[in-house]
């Protein structure tokens, strides 16, 4: 059962991506990624059900020939691509970057494989590795993740037929796109399964490869560089990886087993552990690294919601969490969360002087991102499990945030801020599901704020430097309310006007998967003790360590040694407090009247005043961005600075 | 304390805190006025205006602004329950941003210059208070051993001794929750205004009741909880002291003060205000407090 279990995880996709790459005709295609979308949710659904993990699965030994084969070809189509790309467009830092990163990331891997290990290719047992925290992973990709998929199948039939109208494209590319994405969703699912680290590290250059296809797409002249840009960037964490298993396999614990290295639970290993971490928050776009997942907003949306937000940023912070056992209690974990904390404020104070929806999504998901690494790296079993929780919730939120500024998007054939002003006047659905999924991630009771409450508690009394890491997070959460609501206050500012909006027409791909996305944004953070006791309980226990020292879920609530969060009386109250009058109150016609203009209005019922010389002139309003203070050419002069200074004490301080 | 006595607690805060709201209300414009040379109108005139206020005819841009104008009020007076109930005391400020949340958001869901520059104005303010009400928390419960306000209550001595540091930086923060001078820039009751009544400019009418209403709340929950740091002992008297003491400061300060920008709002409040909560809970960390 396991095995073909895994197998239709890992494997369909990447075969029926090859059979997209074959398929002209949009429906047909389209049927195969909707079949398997439902394959992958199945097959998830009945892993979980698998009950007694965590278990091992080792397959025949040829696999591990194959896997060793197919990492070179991956790092051989990224060396020929930047030699084209220097050869057709001349020397860039990009393609040259590319060539010596991925010479990098090879041969010392390649020395590895063919010099140093007893024997090519070197197996570990088990080779992959299921337990609770790798299933709660398979289950946001093979969900959320197919959902996207689904959702592509109208959205690049749109984002096509636009193209083909302004004249710049000429035929389909659409195998290609589903070719890459559904491959992605087969290597996410055995990147997080793996345990030799070669595969994990083959699994690992898929996704990058992946990665790079999707967001050069558009085949612009700016997709192509951003595409390099998250090339290179993402092969510094390969650097990382090829580097790790060699000190791993010469250290004393000489393994490369990803779970003995966890286990054994050795602080003189923090070397490679330090440089798994690199690996991971390249992957998660921690700042310096950040102008990579900004760069790759250019892709067509559903490749923002399904790699930039929901899953392949995912599996850095997913790294981390994994491996935070192995430096529990080391001053490389305090270094972690102050990074964390460090990255959660700069990109929340960034994304106020953002006007361009994706890059405030984008900077978003960083922050929340580093808020996960922050939890790794406070490293309670409290702090742990917030960070998990944080992972699937964020995961649903802003995958589900991506889909709407796509549908958005659409609709109005626009990606800034400003032109969504009084949106919910023309699209009431898709805006309200927005704003919904707006403050999912902004307000109590939703489960992305529970777990900054759990952030703040499990920050609280730790260490000296625990305050610090406060400061940090405080900060960083009120600059996070002020991007959202300015964002909600766009969508909702209009002239005063009697009545309801008429509702835009149901498209099922559209509004369909995004009333499911919301739906499950709203039933685990009421049942979120139920998914704490379901899921994150049995994963903290599998990790080594304490569940019953995180939470208790008496009635349903969670309650930790410090403090208590009654979620569902509190979802109530407040579903009942924002739903009560907006479905009772109805706004009369009649009472119905002009915004204040000191008098100068024209009439009711226009947004016009009368200005200089009796003119009728019409009211403009607009958001804050403040991009004079916070903008990102004022901030990133610093920002960029402080990511590389903090990751060069971290490695400085684990060296010593 | 047992379940019952909780939820009675609870029901007296939700029909005695707008009374004490409004009388304070009340004596604020007397004591103004007075300030300011004049007569100043009868200490139980906020009551008035809000009954006139419920009598008059609706006017209202649109839905959204209706939603966000119950959505204030009910939101605080939840947040006062969860104070009542002795509940964590995060989840309570949690519970009250997203009610001052509902403001601004009201503010900006209408096409108004006013309103707008207003509502932005609002969410800078609360850019410079969320962090230090969210931080003044940590100390408390280092101290109290835990979030749970009941906790305040077990732990036996006051926590002003220790905490003064996290008390100051309150009494800031209080002073940007009640849009007082100097930091009342986005909407305010003196007559030195370039953006009319910023943030409730487009509220008329009951929708404007409802929302002063919410501020009598607002004020007595945030007071209540500056009462939290001498709750305890023979002297537990003193926390409504504490309380009204800050009250009456912070008019003082309104009246001597004149507006200042939003930018060197920020900078007080991050730069004071958050600074010494930070100093407070790193000398709690380091034993020293």
């Amino acid at each position: 059962m396991i095995d073909s279990l895994l197998g239709l995880s890992v494997f369909l996709p990447i075969v029926t991506g090859f059979i997209c790459l074959g398929i002209k005709n949009h429906k047909a295609r389209g049927g195969i990624v909707f079949l398997t979308a439902v394959v992958l949710i199945t097959s998830s659904i009945f892993l979980l059900r698998q009950g007694s993990f965590p278990i091992g699965y080792s397959p025949a030994p040829a696999w591990d020939w194959i896997i060793l084969v197919l990492n070179y070809v991956i790092l051989a189509y990224f060396l020929f691509m930047a030699i084209k790309d220097f050869a057709q467009r001349g020397i860039s830092r990009h393609n040259v970057l590319t060539i010596a990163l991925t010479l990098a990331a090879g041969i010392p891997l390649a020395i590895f494989e063919f010099s140093q290990a007893p024997h090519t290719p070197l197996e570990v047992v088990p080779t992959l590795y299921i337990d609770h925290l790798s299933v709660i992973m398979c289950l946001i990709i093979s969900i959320i993740g197919s959902l996207i998929a689904v959702y592509a199948i109208r959205y690049m039939k749109d984002h096509e037929e636009h193209r083909m109208h302004l004249g710049e494209l000429k035929e389909t590319t659409q195998p290609r796109f589903f070719f890459f994405m559904l491959i992605f969703l087969g290597a996410m699912n055995g990147l997080v399964f793996a345990n030799n680290l070669i595969w994990l590290a083959f699994f690992w250059e898929g996704t990058t490869l992946a990665c790079y296809g999707l967001i050069r797409h558009d085949e612009t002249p700016i997709a192509i560089t951003n595409a390099f840009r998250a090339l290179w960037m993402c092969l510094i964490g390969s650097v990382g990886f090829s580097l790790a298993i060699m000190f791993l396999w010469n250290s004393s614990l000489n393994t490369i087993s990803l779970s003995a290295v966890i286990e054994s639970g050795a602080p003189v290993l923090l070397l490679p552990i330090a440089l798994l971490c690199l690996a991971g928050l390249t992957k998660a776009a921690q700042v310096p690294f950040q102008s990579w997942l900004l760069g790759a907003m250019v892709a067509p949306t559903p490749v923002s919601a399904l790699l930039h937000s929901s899953t392949m940023v995912n599996a850095g912070v997913y790294l981390v969490l994994r491996i935070a056992p192995a430096f529990q209690g080391t001053h490389l974990s305090t270094l972690i969360a102050i990074y964390g904390g460090a990255v959660f404020l700069i990109t929340a104070i960034l994304a106020i002087s953002q006007s361009e929806g994706k890059k405030v999504l984008a900077y978003s998901t960083i922050g929340n991102l580093g808020l996960i690494i922050l939890c790794a790296g406070i490293n309670t079993s409290l702090a742990i499990a917030v960070g998990i929780m944080l992972l699937i919730f964020h995961a649903i939120s802003k995958g589900l945030l991506f889909l709407c500024a796509g549908a958005i998007e659409h609709h109005i054939w626009s990606r800034n801020i400003e032109d969504m002003e009084g949106a919910a006047t023309k699209l009431p659905v898709l805006t309200g599901i927005t704003i919904t999924a707006m403050f999912s991630m902004l307000v109590a009771p939703f489960g992305v704020l529970i777990t900054k409450w759990g952030a703040m508690e499990a920050a609280t009394g730790i260490g000296v430097w625990s305050t610090l890491v406060l400061v940090l997070l405080m900060l960083g959460s009120g600059a996070t309310t002020v991007f959202w609501a300015k964002w909600i206050g766009r969508f909702l500012c209009h002239s005063p006007m009697p009545g309801r909006a008429k509702r835009e027409p149901f498209i099922p791909l559209y509004h369909g998967i995004l009333l499911i996305l919301i739906g499950c944004a709203v039933v685990f953070s009421v049942l979120i003790a139920a998914v704490y006791n379901g899921v994150i309980a049995p994963g903290l226990t599998e990790a080594g360590y304490n569940a019953a020292s995180a939470f208790t879920t008496s009635t349903w609530f969670l309650k930790s040694s410090i403090g208590i969060f009654a979620a569902w009386p509190i979802f109530i109250i407040i579903a009942l407090a924002l739903l009560i009058p907006s479905l009772a109150v109805r706004a009369k016609p009649e009472e119905s009247y002009a915004s204040y203009m000191c008098g100068e209005n024209v009439e009711i019922g226009t947004d016009e005043f009368v200005a200089v010389a009796d003119e009728r002139t019409q009211l403009k309003t607009g958001g804050f961005y403040i991009e004079n203070m916070l903008g990102e050419g004022n901030l990133n002069r610093f920002v960029v600075p402080i990511g590389i200074v903090l990751l060069v004490i971290l490695f400085v301080l684990v060296v010593i | 304390m047992s379940t019952g006595w909780l939820i009675g607690s609870a029901v007296i805060a939700v029909i005695v805190a707008p009374l004490v709201g409004g009388l304070l209300r009340g004596i604020d414009r007397k004591l103004t006025a007075h300030m300011q040379g004049r007569i100043g109108p009868p200490i139980i005139q906020p009551f008035y205006d809000v009954i006139k206020l419920l009598g008059k005819k609706p006017m209202v841009a649109g839905r959204a602004q209706l939603v966000f104008a119950y959505a204030f009020l009910a939101l605080i007076v939840t947040a006062v329950v969860f104070f009542a109930l002795r509940q964590d005391l995060l989840v309570v400020l949690f519970i009250l941003f997203f009610g001052s949340l509902c403001l601004p958001l009201g503010a900006l869901s209408v096409k108004s210059p006013y309103s707008q520059l207003g509502g932005h104005r609002e969410l800078l303010q609360f850019l410079a208070y969320e962090p230090i009400l969210l931080l003044a928390a940590i100390p408390i419960a280092l101290k109290s051993g835990g979030f749970p306000i009941a906790n305040i209550f077990e732990y036996g001595q006051p926590l002003l001794p220790d905490l003064w540091l996290t008390f100051v930086a309150l009494f800031i923060a209080l002073a940007i929750v009640m849009r007082k001078s100097p930091f009342d820039i986005s909407g305010s009751e003196h007559a030195h205004q370039e953006l009319v009544r910023g943030v409730i400019t487009e509220y008329s009418g009951p929708y404007l009741a409802l929302i002063e209403i919410g501020h009598w709340y607002e004020m007595v929950l945030l007071l209540s909880i500056l009462g939290l740091f001498w709750v305890v002992g023979s002297l537990w008297w003193l926390s409504i002291i504490i309380a009204l003491g800050s009250w009456f400061t912070m008019l003082i300060v309104d009246n001597v003060n004149a507006r200042l920008t939003w930018s060197w709002m920020l900078k007080f409040a991050w730069g004071a205000g958050v600074t010494l909560v930070a100093l407070n809970i790193l000398f709690i960390n380091l034993g020293w407090m």
